[in-house]
């Protein structure tokens, strides 16, 4: 168990969208603006105001379609029309659009100690999710037990890319030389010593010049 | 049960044969030869005086006159309302209905914005349940409640825009109170009355309005060609659809007007006045009876435009439609819609996506009423026929 430093940093007041499907091993979030979402990997948070629970865990999916699922979305541009232009061009899009993503469940934290294990509870419907701050990342990750549990997920995603995802986003925001990272890799080649053609996967992929 | 669709495939293929407009090219090349002649200043002095027994169309300008697509303002905002209803139902054990009318405001240029949103108006008062009439008391039904629907719709769409700007309201569907004009007077009169007060709204802030059908299934200037090549005249006769008609029985003589196919004024503008994409016809005025009752400057007129997916109907009051700056408005904001949305007004779409409701929307209004009454001790019970509907049994 590890300290968590947690919330009175801006950053982590900050709302990315709100929860709108919930189950005991993951979430799926609508985000506040249309094609503003978290990076695949990143870590993020629910809750934790007052005396509740912050729950944790790692964006493995983003979509962006029609809000209403029966509607697809169709090509509106051409070689005069595109991009930007194609949203001022049609206003209404950005109201019959949305971006959705789905997260992982890593953890909790209750107090000032966070658990790498899923939450008794389901994260709570409509509530806010926020991105974690340096020091929420510094905290979850500082032994990284959950690394496990995302081996076993099963979501759009094969879980060795989500993991390599994972791994680099929290390097990038870490910028410790690596070192988490490398700690974070010997532990998985302890783990996968038996499996290791998904590990060389992982490995791979976050490392793919090596 | 499932459709046992094998029984009818053969009266679905004769049926396919009859609606293949070439098994009869004799009386096709009779119409493109009747449009190409007709004389609007005669085919005028004939409707002036003709007894028809069918709706006709009498043109502004020449009959065969089109119009170019004007340019399309850089900037303009457009708005639409669209209304989904639940009519008081004689099953449900409360006396109620419900309007939610999908409100769409678009504004096009370097500044591009959108609002939709929606709005149900919940009624259950005695006075809402019944039209306000001192001698006959007369429920709501659904035809009624489509009236109030249509009014609500002119009212909020009122509010969406700002004459200041180059605006346009635009309504799904005709601005013609087709489905009350057999009514009895006293729903006829009421509803012409509220429908009046909302159309009039609009023209008081100078909002120009227009309706769009689309795939309109009218022949009104079909059947005003119709007039145009009727022989009575020639015979010095004043024409009487009825009694032309009369004499197939009594004296085996067919109108000379059967020449023509029985198409629609989608079909004569689309293949045989050739409305090229963006294009539209002459305005035209509609003859329908019921626009007797209507304000004289809100009488209905109306244009067809190729909007390069469908030949669309598009109506304008007459206050509109004695401007040429605001037709070549509602002419350029539709196509441009049409353009956006693939081929219907993408602001009709959006209104009709925000007002609808599903089966499930429904349903939550029943349950809702009926968890409300069971708060109150009062068990709500099931006509027969509705209990079979919910729960179906073998």
């Amino acid at each position: 168990m590890a300290a968590l430093f947690s919330a009175g940093e801006s950053k982590s007041q900050e709302r990315l969208g709100e929860v709108i499907e919930t189950t005991t091993t993951s979430f799926v979030a609508e985000s506040d603006q249309l094609h503003a979402l978290p990076d695949l990997g990143a870590l993020v948070r629910v809750g934790g105001r007052a005396s509740q629970p912050s729950y944790f865990g790692v964006v493995a999916f983003g979509e962006t379609g029609g809000l209403d699922t029966s509607r697809r979305a169709v090509r509106r541009g051409g070689v005069d029309i595109h991009d930007e232009e194609v949203y001022q061009r049609h206003p209404e899009l950005e109201h019959v659009l949305r971006t959705i993503f789905t997260v992982t469940v890593v953890g909790y934290s209750s107090g000032s100690v966070c658990h790498h294990v899923l939450p008794t509870q389901p994260v709570p419907l409509h509530y806010s999710v926020h991105p974690c701050s340096r020091s929420d990342v510094l905290a979850f990750t500082a032994e990284p037990r959950y690394l496990p549990m995302m081996l076993a997920t099963s979501g759009e995603l094969p879980p060795e890319m989500l993991l390599a995802s994972h791994l680099r986003w929290v390097d990038g925001v870490l910028r410790d030389d690596h070192i988490w990272l490398a700690d974070a890799t010997r532990r998985l080649a302890r783990l996968m010593k038996r499996d290791y053609d998904r590990f060389s996967m992982i490995a791979q992929a976050i490392a793919p010049d090596i | 049960m499932t459709l046992d669709l094998a029984t009818i495939a053969d009266r679905i293929a004769q049926l396919v044969g009859t609606v293949d407009p070439a098994f009869e090219e004799e009386r096709f090349d009779a119409l493109e030869r009747s449009w190409g002649e007709a004389d609007t200043a005669e085919v005028r002095r004939r409707l002036a005086t003709a007894k028809t027994s069918f709706l006709t169309a009498t043109p502004h300008g020449r009959l065969q006159e089109r119009f170019a697509l004007p340019v399309v303002p850089q900037q303009y905002t457009v708005a639409a309302t669209d209304g989904s209803m639940i009519a008081p139902d004689r099953h449900s054990p409360a006396r109620f209905y419900l309007i939610n009318i999908g409100k769409v405001r678009l504004s096009y240029g370097t500044q591009s914005s959108a609002a939709l949103t929606n709005e149900p108006d919940f009624r259950f008062d005695e006075h809402d349940l019944y039209v306000p009439d001192v001698v006959h008391r007369i429920p709501v039904n659904e035809t009624i409640l489509g009236v109030k629907r249509a009014c609500a719709e002119l009212h909020s769409v009122a509010d969406l825009l700002d004459p200041a700007d180059c605006s346009v309201a635009l309504q799904d569907g005709t601005l013609i109170l087709w489905a009350i004009q057999s009514l009895q007077d006293a729903i006829v009169n009421w509803a012409v009355t509220e429908y009046m007060e909302a159309m009039r709204v609009l023209r008081e802030r100078g909002i120009p309005l227009a309706s769009y059908i689309s795939a309109p299934g009218s022949a009104d200037v079909l059947n005003t060609l119709r007039i145009a090549i009727c022989d009575y005249p020639e015979m010095g006769l004043q024409i009487d659809c009825n009694a032309c008609r009369a004499r197939i029985l009594t004296e085996n003589r067919p109108p000379a007007c059967d020449i023509l196919p029985a198409v629609t004024d989608r079909y004569l503008f689309e293949r045989v006045a050739h409305l090229e994409q963006g294009e539209r016809s002459g305005l035209f005025d509609s003859e329908s009876f019921i626009l007797d009752k209507y304000d004289p400057d809100q009488r209905v007129q109306f244009f067809f435009l190729n909007t390069g997916r469908e030949i669309a109907r598009i109506e304008v009051p007459q206050w509109v439609g004695s401007d040429p700056n605001l037709v070549d408005r509602v002419h350029a904001v539709v196509y441009d819609q049409a353009q956006k949305g693939l081929g219907y007004p993408v602001v009709l779409q959006e209104a009709h996506e925000m007002a609808v409701l599903s089966m499930s929307d429904r349903r939550l209004v029943t349950d809702a009423i009926e968890r409300q009454l069971a708060r109150h001790g009062v068990v709500v019970t099931q006509s027969g026929k509705s209990g079979s509907k919910r729960g179906r049994f073998v």
